[in-house]
């Protein structure tokens, strides 16, 4: 098209709102973070350069909601991939459209439902020691009560159990409709030289997902080092000895409960780099260089 | 009679299975629904499934003693109003990114995509201090005007404008038909999958998000539904049932949507996945 200002016309106000509402932040969190700055103190909020990131080596509860976090994203993501992959698959083999479309929007339900909601529907009527439905399920093969959210050995367990509760309907949606995407003349080649199901599956069918599988990784991954309301709610400040602490709350805790936003911005840039380490190891392992 | 075959059986098979699989999957709402419904006692002593008895105090308590139409307005309204002009800023950029060439172009739209890289936490602090600056702190448009761009828009947009040829822009341009008129005549009528797929994901994020909510508001006449759940649940430990009933009703619009239009749901979302 010929050359005019209407592109520009339409952009400055969109990169307007872009610079004020995200790079003035990203950049402010750089400079945050080299201060030792409390917005309710009206002096000695200086530059202290690089201590913030210095008190973060030797931080103990640093350290721990570090580490929970990569435990976190690391199990939750696997066990999502595989069983949604897996649903995925069984749903896809199943040849009614009625009862495959029935499934796939009642699994999806939670999707839709707010996580803090969730959260709240999980701590009051699924997880709690006495009454909790999951106790009087497991009562019934005697298994003693379990303290699901005050027990430091269990608590990760049950918020994963609820993260995945809630998440697992988006990527069994995109693992359908990438498997319905493969050519059935793949498939059919397959079975005319003699191959099972299984071979089949990891012979043909997960290479030629590729494309969608590094999708859904990447997407699963970047969404989940962010996970929020489900550890604000059911791990206020940590949870049982802090075993529930994840980057998020510890970010939110220290900026705004400590009020020691300096410190909190160090934190959360760190999360930054790691979401992007990570997501750039991501994209080189499931690197997919072809189409179909 | 059909005729019994192989596949017939894998089918009842895997049909036994996810019915069973599902009706495990489906126990939280149906505790929140059924719990919505019994008495504090009978809550409290948990030794029933089902009500003895289905009341509606718990209900009732929630319509008289908190400002539920409030929190219902102030989300409805914020996640609308962000909805809308996100569909317009998204599709407009992105028909300029895919039919226009000027200056700058590839560097604008990287640092665009760029921005999308930065997690929430990372920008909270300094967000959170420019509303206040801006004195939007307690007040809905905290919500609404940082969230009227985003690069994930205007990545799904322009992907679906450059499958269209350039040929019907230039014979409309041809024509006599000038930027917008274009925009609004031949570029929109042809993205409508890509536009419901956003308007869909924009909604249900901006209807359930927690933080945001979390750092700006604080009035509670002023919050959002996720926000005033938990608030209420903190306020009501104890009352299971009224809690639940809460719950029941934060859940229900959504769910309502998107069981009306679940086939534009599965598919907005198939659609982000393979561009």
């Amino acid at each position: 098209m010929k050359r005019t200002i209407f592109p520009y016309l339409v952009l400055a106000p969109l990169i307007l709102l872009l610079i004020v509402f995200l790079v003035l932040p990203i950049l402010g969190s750089f400079v945050i973070s080299l201060l030792d700055y409390n917005p309710l103190r009206e002096t000695g909020n200086t530059f202290i350069w690089f201590d913030n990131f210095k008190r973060l080596l030797g931080n103990e509860l640093f350290g721990i909601s570090f580490k929970n976090t990569l435990t976190y994203v690391f199990i939750m993501v696997s066990i999502n991939l595989v069983v949604t992959l897996l649903i995925a698959q069984l749903l896809t083999t199943l040849s009614s459209n009625k009862w495959r479309s029935l499934f796939r929007v009642l699994l999806f339900m939670p999707c839709v439902a707010p996580l803090a909601a969730v959260s709240v529907i999980w701590q009051k009527g699924i997880l709690p020691t006495k009454g909790g439905l999951l106790n009087i399920f497991l009562s019934n093969f005697g298994v003693a009560p379990i303290n699901w959210l005050g027990n430091a050995s269990v608590l990760m367990p049950s918020l994963l159990i609820v993260s995945l509760w809630a998440d697992i309907g988006y990527n069994i949606i995109l693992f359908i409709s990438g498997l319905q995407g493969i050519p059935q003349d793949y498939m059919d080649a397959a079975k005319i030289d003699g191959a099972g199901p299984i071979r089949r599956f990891w012979q043909v069918t997960f290479p030629l997902l590729g494309r969608t599988f590094s999708y859904v990784t990447a997407m699963t991954l970047i969404s989940q080092f962010q996970a929020f309301a489900q550890f604000s709610i059911l791990a206020p400040g940590g949870g049982i000895a802090r075993a529930g602490y994840v980057l998020s709350t510890y970010i939110y805790d220290m900026g705004f409960g400590n009020k020691d936003m300096g410190f909190a911005s160090a934190i959360s840039l760190t999360l930054f780099l790691v979401i992007l380490v990570v997501t750039l190891i991501q994209q080189r392992v499931n690197r997919v260089d072809w189409g179909y | 009679m059909r005729k019994w075959t192989r596949k017939t059986t894998v089918d009842l098979v895997l049909i036994v299975f996810f019915s069973v699989f599902c009706l495990v999957f489906m126990m939280p709402y149906v505790r929140m629904i059924l719990d919505s419904f019994k008495t504090r006692v009978e809550v409290m002593k948990a030794n029933t499934f089902f009500p003895s008895k289905f009341i509606l105090d718990n209900y009732q308590s929630v319509f008289e003693k908190t400002p539920i139409w409030n929190w219902f307005l102030n989300s409805l309204c914020t996640s609308t109003l962000v909805t809308v002009v996100m569909l317009f800023t998204s599709s407009i950029a992105g028909f300029v990114f895919a039919k226009y060439s000027f200056k700058g172009k590839q560097v604008i739209f990287w640092f665009i995509m760029a921005t999308m890289m930065v997690p929430a936490q990372t920008t909270m602090i300094p967000s959170f201090l420019i509303i206040q600056r801006l004195g939007l702190y307690d007040n809905l448009f905290a919500l609404v005007v940082p969230s009227l761009v985003g690069g994930f828009g205007i990545f799904l947009c322009r992907q679906f404008i450059e499958d269209i040829p350039d040929s019907m822009v230039e014979a409309a341009s041809i024509d006599g038909a000038g930027h917008m008129r274009i925009y609004f005549q031949v570029i929109l009528p042809l993205i409508k999958p890509a536009l419901s797929a956003l308007a869909i994901f924009t909604f249900l994020g901006k209807w359930n998000d927690y933080l945001n909510p979390l750092l700006y508001l604080s009035d509670t006449r002023r919050m959002t539904m996720p926000l005033a759940l938990s608030f209420f649940t903190s306020q009501r430990q104890s009352d299971i049932g009224a809690v639940m009933a809460a719950a029941t009703l934060v859940m229900l619009p959504v769910t309502a949507v998107f069981l009306a239009f679940q086939k534009q749901f599965v598919r907005g979302i198939s659609i982000t996945g393979m561009k």
